[in-house]
């Protein structure tokens, strides 16, 4: 009985996490349908620059945050523009061999940089210690995460399902040519969305790094993580990458109590049955 | 516009001008043989590249289906050489045979599975296919040897005559006697009836259902004959270095290959073949110069390509050509 | 230029040719290690040593020059292993390898060395048997089995009775689990639970979880450097092991390339090793005061101090065999050195370096940085997992 809760905290927060990392990703690849395999690059991008302010310049945690978010969505502003756009019109292949391109370049110049040592970020002092639930020890920093996790997920219902900005960026992902022909601005909602995906990563990268720590090399080591969370959760929905997140941390944490021995075969034998089953994912519309 | 040009770029060649494969690679190891003599080592591990990227083109380039797990095969049929040489018999000849077979078996019984998806759901469960099977080799220690490598394989004399020699001759005539018979099957293959399904099937699965074509089948054949050949390769790669590691089935060599496949470009065979020397010359020189950024240099090339050679290189002199002859 | 004169210069470079040999060689050294990719680190720090060995100690023995070739195989990679081996054999002419990050690089030239009479020194690859493959090969490093049994004996004499062991589930870390289980066992303790986690484990608290339920006195743990050990490390903090007097006990967890990004957290953590560059004698104050000097953001580990060692065995052995590798091993065979590490001896059976083993606390120095402070000595240490 225990176990079994045990399994459940932990499970959550785990998923908690992994949703707050990989929820970037949904947002390019689930809302704008690109093959986005460049994503982790964001998250490296806002960690890294987390990493010099706070170790090697001291600053603190929340204005070295704020700051390297803000500089990740500008680099992804600028991006978007110069490499994107045509990306956007290749075919699915076209996509994933040239967000590996990008994703390529980016460890090369963060490893010229910062070397292809941990960077870890110094956090502030009210994300360390730990909360004391009687029989189990909860991390501060991992409640923090869950709290900005589900603020993300409001955040982010409330954005498409209710603004005008998420009819826009419906429309333009579901009919590119008739949202044009209706006079949205397609490609300004593209930016915009492009630019909050690789804000919500960078925010993910730095937030996560307790779990995945940063390194030159992260894009590489977790985009297959990345890219389960989303695949089993659907393309498209924003709920659907929750919902695969909470699972697969809830499977993941379970099968390390009780099966840690074949852990990693558990997982991706989940993940293959499902996909079998539902091609499109848990929540996936066609 | 993009296409235009390409398409009959084809045509031109199909149709006047058509050079044998075979006699290109065999002249093309002649050279590397006589102007790079100690280099053999190097030269052989990229022909043993160039068969699996081969293998990857047949599924990627003519049936149009993006793997990024193909090192599930290869793998298995490195393990299968690497058992089958030391409990079985060291021929090496023979031992080809069983890495072929065991990677034909290995995507017999996963592309039941993987080919009714397609798209992002293809693209995960061929990764965790691979990262099955590694999790596997990792951990059944007494077979395998685990993450120390399969060790004590010690080969025989290719077909009784050509015993592996120190500065690698032997392997890099055998490894190029293979690439030479793979090519030439896959020539064979790619243009039979069969290819052109397949051809077919990457344009317009629907209509080639419409015309009474079994696509599924179809799809799944062509992804055993790739495995076959993947499993091939390993069986190479595990004969010449006489180990096996669990990095066989890693998914970086997956992402590598195809990384090779679309520089040369996919959907020919020559293609594959350039690709991987490219990719091989560039991470040699470049590794050698600044191994801590040879990286950045390969991401510049795949999205030089992918934006202005969407064919892939090989497509450049081909243009080049057709632009002469247009203007002359 | 006129066809005599043209002969006559032929002739003057071809005697030159001819003669040079005999008065001067280049004897080339071929460094097979990881140098592109996650593991880059290793290649570099090998790199590192060894100039600064070189600078040292100069570059030519009795006339002869010495000329270090690197290759690099970007990470655990068999089959470039072996062809760079193959290619550095033929082409190079080198009379000794060294390096080997990952016990299969090493694995794979085992019979190139063994053929062509070639020492290979390991500065790394930690797994016994690996010597048992050619007797051709030598190592400066450590092997899990001589540094995980200290650690289990000093565990137990210094109030453990019950241990729980947590190791990632691969060679490495199943050596270290056994040879930390049987030599615990020996002394009377008891192991309550042998957890193995998953190589690709990122989040460690369901571990953490049932290493606390456990209710044992300590917990012995093995990861692989990097990602995985900060993961741990931290998990093992946060998840609230320490109030709960869990104590824990490691090996090479605590590196000097990882410690700093563990940070404060790290402090108090016990570890037995070969290595600290905070060990107190005044070769190793040179040593990584040379480092500092040529290479200011570097800092001497167990792979800067396995190739500083293993390019001393090599000028030891060109010393005493020039390129003549049979004679080469037998003179390497029971030669003794003064290491930064301490005293050292190369076993003639294993052919592997006998070292003292210590024991280590995590605490900061004067200037504030974190370091592993040795107080506690485990003489002369051979490789206890070679006939175990």
């Amino acid at each position: 009985m225990l176990v079994a809760l045990s399994i459940i905290i932990d499970g959550v927060a785990y998923g908690m996490i992994l949703f707050m990392i990989s929820v970037g990703l949904s947002v390019t690849m689930g809302l704008m349908r690109i093959m986005n395999l460049a994503h982790g690059g964001f998250a490296l991008i806002g960690g890294a620059i987390a990493h010099a302010l706070t170790v090697r310049l001291g600053i603190d945690f929340v204005p070295a945050a704020i700051l390297s978010i803000m500089t990740a969505v500008l680099i992804s502003f600028a991006l978007e523009r110069i490499v994107y756009r045509p990306i956007y019109r290749l075919g699915e292949l076209g996509q994933v061999l040239a967000t590996i391109g990008v994703t390529f370049i980016i460890i090369a110049i963060v490893n010229f940089f910062l070397g292809s040592t941990l960077l870890p970020i110094r956090p502030p002092s009210f994300m360390t210690g730990s909360v004391t639930l009687g029989f189990k020890t909860l991390p501060m920093h991992r409640l923090i995460v869950i709290g900005a996790g589900a603020m993300v997920l409001v955040f982010l219902y409330w954005l498409i399902e209710r603004t005008r900005f998420g009819i826009y960026l419906r429309a333009s992902v579901d009919n590119h040519a008739t949202a044009a022909a209706l006079g949205i601005n397609t490609s300004k909602i593209y930016a915009v969305t492009f630019a909050l995906g690789a804000g919500l990563a960078a925010l993910g990268g730095m937030l996560g790094a307790e779990l995945l720590p940063l390194e030159a090399y992260y894009p590489l080591r977790y985009m297959v993580l990345f890219l389960t969370v989303v695949a089993v959760g659907g393309l498209g929905t924003i709920t659907g990458s929750f919902a695969a997140a909470m699972g697969l941390g809830i499977l993941d944490t379970g099968s390390r109590y009780l099966l840690s021995e074949f852990g990693t075969i558990v997982f991706f034998l989940a993940v293959m049955l499902l996909l079998s089953a539902r091609p499109r994912g848990l929540l996936g519309r066609a | 516009m993009l296409q235009a040009p390409v398409i009959s770029a084809r045509a031109w060649k199909r149709s006047t001008y058509r050079f044998t494969p075979e006699l290109v690679i065999l002249l093309g190891a002649a050279l590397a043989f006589i102007c790079f003599p100690y280099d053999l080592g190097f030269l052989t591990r990229t022909l043993i590249m160039m068969i699996l990227v081969l293998s990857l083109d047949l599924i990627l380039g003519y049936a149009g289906i993006a793997s990024l797990g193909h090192a599930a095969m290869y793998g298995t049929g490195a393990y299968a050489a690497g058992l089958f040489a030391i409990h079985v018999t060291q021929e090496p000849v023979l031992g080809l045979f069983a890495g072929g077979a065991a990677g034909a078996l290995a995507a017999w019984a996963s592309g039941l599975l993987l080919l009714r998806t397609h798209g992002l759901a293809f693209l995960m469960l061929s990764i965790a296919v691979a990262a099955v099977l590694q999790d596997l080799a990792s951990k059944v220690r007494s077979v395998t040897g685990g993450a120390d490598g399969l060790t004590g394989i010690t080969m025989g004399p290719v077909l009784g005559m050509f015993e592996f020699d120190l500065p690698g001759r032997t392997g890099f005539w055998y490894a190029c006697a293979v690439l030479l018979i793979v090519t030439l099957s896959l020539q064979t293959t790619v243009n039979s009836a069969f290819g052109l399904a397949l051809r077919g099937i990457k344009n317009s699965p629907t209509r080639m259902r419409a015309i009474g074509t079994p696509v599924y089948r179809r799809l799944v054949s062509a992804y055993v004959i790739a495995g076959a050949v993947a499993g091939i390769a390993g069986a190479l790669s595990a004969q010449i270095t006489a180990l096996v590691s669990i990095e066989s089935y890693s998914f970086s060599l997956s992402a590598e290959i195809m990384v090779m496949l679309i520089l040369g470009g996919s959907g020919r065979l020559y293609g594959a073949i350039l690709g991987t020397l490219i990719f091989a010359v560039i991470q040699h020189v470049a590794a050698a110069i600044d191994p801590f950024n040879w990286l950045f240099v390969i991401g510049v090339l795949l999205l030089t390509v992918v934006f202005f050679a969407p064919e892939g290189l090989l497509s450049v002199p081909i243009r080049l050509i057709r632009l002469a002859r247009g203007s002359s | 230029m006129k066809p005599l004169q043209m002969a006559s210069v032929i002739a003057g470079l071809l005697a030159a040719l001819v003669t040079c040999p005999s008065s001067a060689e280049t004897i080339r050294v071929g460094i097979i290690a990881t140098f592109s990719g996650p593991n880059a680190i290793w290649g570099k720090q090998f790199k590192e040593a060894t100039e600064v060995y070189v600078a040292e100690h100069g570059d030519s023995i009795n006339g002869d020059k010495i000329e270090f070739i690197y290759k690099d195989v970007a990470g655990p990679n068999a089959d470039a292993s072996k062809a760079a081996a193959q290619d550095l054999l033929v082409r190079d002419q080198v009379k000794y390898l060294g390096g080997f990050d990952f016990t299969p690089n090493a694995l794979a030239v085992a019979p190139l060395i063994t053929q062509a009479k070639v020492p290979a020194v390991i500065f790394n690859a930690a797994t016994s048997s690996i010597n048992k493959q050619s007797n051709f090969f030598l190592r400066t490093s450590f092997t899990l089995w001589q540094v995980s049994v200290p650690m289990a004996n000093w565990a137990a004499a210094n109030g453990a009775k019950t241990v729980i062991t947590a190791v990632t589930d691969y060679n490495p870390g199943v050596d270290a689990e056994t040879a930390f289980a049987s030599a615990f066992e020996k002394k009377g303790g008891k192991i309550v639970s042998k957890i193995r986690m998953p190589l690709q484990t990122t989040d460690f608290a369901p571990f953490m979880q049932r290493i606390k339920d456990s209710g044992s006195d300590g917990v012995f743990a093995f990861l692989p450097a990097g990602p995985a050990t900060f993961a741990f490390t931290k998990a093992y903090n946060e998840g609230g092991l320490k109030q709960a007097g869990i104590r824990f006990y490691g090996t090479g967890e605590t590196d000097e390339t990882t410690i700093d990004a563990l940070g404060d957290q790290a402090t108090g953590l016990v570890t037995a090793y070969h290595y600290s560059d905070a060990h107190e004698s005044d070769l190793n104050t040179a040593f990584t005061a040379k480092l500092k000097q040529m290479f200011p953001s570097s800092r001497a580990n167990l792979a800067s101090v396995g190739a500083y060692d293993g390019v001393h065995l090599i000028y030891q052995m060109i010393k005493a065999a020039k390129g003549d590798g049979v004679k080469a091993i037998e003179a390497a065979k029971g030669l003794a050195w003064e290491s930064p590490r301490g005293p050292v001896k190369l076993d003639p059976e294993t052919r592997h370096v006998v070292q003292n083993v210590y024991i280590r606390r995590v605490e900061k120095d004067p200037q504030g940085r974190l370091i592993n402070k040795e107080f506690d000595t485990v003489q002369q240490v051979p490789d206890l997992g070679f006939n175990p």
